[in-house]
């Protein structure tokens, strides 16, 4: 490209007057029509007339980088699509998270929604906490669960569930109080060593 | 679970001999005198630390701050991590429980109620009835090294206590509640340990905390006389709490009494039902909960004692021939 087409485009910019011929070329080359368009920029650049944000069109240069690295890009799509995967993974897996959390902290409190959850397995122990009759001396309670309905073998063993958790709450309140009186003894014993 | 307990014993017999260049002044230490630094130290350093409870199939994590205040009262917060706040502070020996169930109040004790044993900061001698103390090996625990003490029952009635204490300070590590098969029920796992010079910013803020009212049990309300008794209970228990009150879940009135061998307590509850129901029982980790209802009668037995044991303490309850007026 020689240096006089450059100079035609610069006077073209300065609005000096040129023949079709010598338009005609910049049109039909790339090279000199992005010339004339940088070279109108930097005038407007050095005018200070140019909007506080460039809309510079980048749409060719993106869509040869495209084109000239098509394997380079492959690989990101791949990252991005597994990303995509954890996230829904993670989403998924946070319920499950929270249930488990809130099983941790409500403890017994589990075991009679559990009890409502296992439809047709009323005799099965759940996970939390197992019922187990002691070996040999469940015959008259399982003898009475063959004569009741399906419902009130369920209702009778939500009872027996709810009866559990409230002893255990109820056991460890009573420690709790009675921590006063075990002092005293402790404060008790102590004396007598004294004396001794 | 045996195979776990072989490695275990390879392990900590392999250990000693780095363990014991380290520190020659344990080598000597008794099971005892292990416990009683252990009691000392959970009485008398300053320490942040977090641990969680394995039981069944869920953890409950637990964060416990320990310090002492410029008069040499013990400060102490207990906070269960998850689910609906469980707080426990104490001052001295005034403790202030602020849970769900009830509104927060406060006990004058010497003790927190946690899933800490609370013998373990008393004395332990008082134990030595019931239980052998025994040396085990040494492990690494919490990036420490650890020393092993098992508190082991006499008899079958009973768990065994696993004690895994720090090295340096004699501080807990790890505690596992086993069968005396070896089958792990409970265990508690420490998960961070920091010991300071001086007691810890929350505790400091927690002295000027005002604590909430504190609950007035009433003289001889733990020690009234019932119409009934317990005529077995393993060696080394006591009655420690008798009294009549109402299941606060399901409102239901109960005489109840509460035994204890320092080490575990069981609970013995007993209220006339016109039902008839066989023996039935839930584990939660170590806890049994039996419960049966015969002649007119519901006895429930709760505790971290094996479910037979729990059977045979249900079953010497007896009724006391009522005095004729």
């Amino acid at each position: 490209m020689s240096e006089s087409k450059f100079e035609t485009v610069s006077s073209l910019v300065d609005s000096y007057q040129a023949n079709d011929d010598i338009l005609n070329e910049i049109v039909k080359d790339n090279h000199l029509s992005a010339t004339w368009q940088r070279y109108h920029l930097i005038g407007d650049v050095m005018r200070d007339e140019v909007e506080s944000t460039l809309n510079i069109d980048l749409s060719a240069e993106i869509a040869s980088a495209i084109a000239d690295e098509p394997t380079v890009l492959a690989p990101i799509a791949k990252t991005s699509f597994t990303e995509t995967v954890k996230a829904k993974v993670i989403q998924f897996a946070k319920p499950f998270g929270q249930m488990a959390i809130a099983a941790s902290a409500a403890g017994l409190m589990v075991m009679s929604v559990q009890q409502n959850v296992a439809d047709n397995e009323i005799l099965t122990p759940n996970q939390i906490v197992q019922t187990n009759p002691l070996g040999g001396i469940a015959e008259p309670v399982s003898l009475n669960f063959q004569q009741n309905t399906q419902l009130s073998q369920k209702q009778a063993l939500i009872q027996q569930q709810r009866r559990f958790q409230a002893l255990l709450q109820d056991h460890n309140q009573q420690i709790k109080f009675t921590a006063v009186s075990n002092d005293v003894a402790e404060v008790k014993k102590e004396a007598e060593e004294k004396v001794k | 679970m045996k195979l776990l307990a072989y490695t275990i014993l390879l392990v900590s017999m392999s250990l000693p001999v780095i363990a014991d260049e380290a520190d020659k002044s344990t080598e000597i230490k008794s099971a005892e005198s292990w416990l009683n630094q252990l009691s000392q130290s959970l009485n008398t350093l300053n320490f942040s630390t977090s641990f969680v409870v394995v039981k069944n199939n869920h953890a409950e994590p637990y964060h416990w701050f320990h310090g002492m205040d410029e008069k040499g009262n013990q400060l102490e917060i207990l906070s269960l991590l998850n689910g609906p706040r469980r707080d426990v502070l104490r001052k001295g020996n005034v403790v202030s429980y602020i849970e769900p169930e009830l509104p927060p109040y406060s006990i004058i004790a010497n003790h927190l109620k946690g899933p800490i044993p609370n013998i373990l900061r008393g004395d332990i001698s008082l134990l030595s009835k019931a239980y052998n103390f025994n040396l085990v090996g040494k492990s690494r625990i919490l990036g420490r090294s650890a020393q092993l003490i098992r508190i082991v029952s006499k008899e079958n009635n009973r768990y065994g206590y696993w004690l895994w204490l720090d090295q340096k300070t004699g501080l807990l590590l790890k505690l596992a509640i086993v069968t005396k098969k070896g089958q792990l029920l409970e265990q508690i796992q420490f998960t961070h340990l920091e010991i300071t010079e001086s007691a810890s910013l929350t505790l400091t803020q927690l002295q000027t905390t005002e604590l909430p009212k504190t609950l007035e049990i009433p003289k001889g309300y733990q020690q009234q006389s019932l119409s009934w008794q317990v005529n077995w209970l393993p060696e080394g228990f006591e009655r420690i709490n008798a009294n009549r009150h109402k299941i606060n879940a399901t409102q239901q009135k109960v005489e109840f009494m509460l035994f204890s061998d320092g080490l575990v307590d069981v609970s013995v509850y007993i209220n006339p039902s016109a039902e008839q129901r066989a023996v039935d029982f839930v584990m939660d980790g170590a806890t049994v909960a039996l419960n049966q209802a015969i002649n007119g009668f519901e006895i429930s037995v709760v505790g971290k004692i094996p479910s037979k044991t729990a059977k045979r303490i249900a079953d010497s309850v007896a009724l006391l021939p009522r005095p004729k007026p």
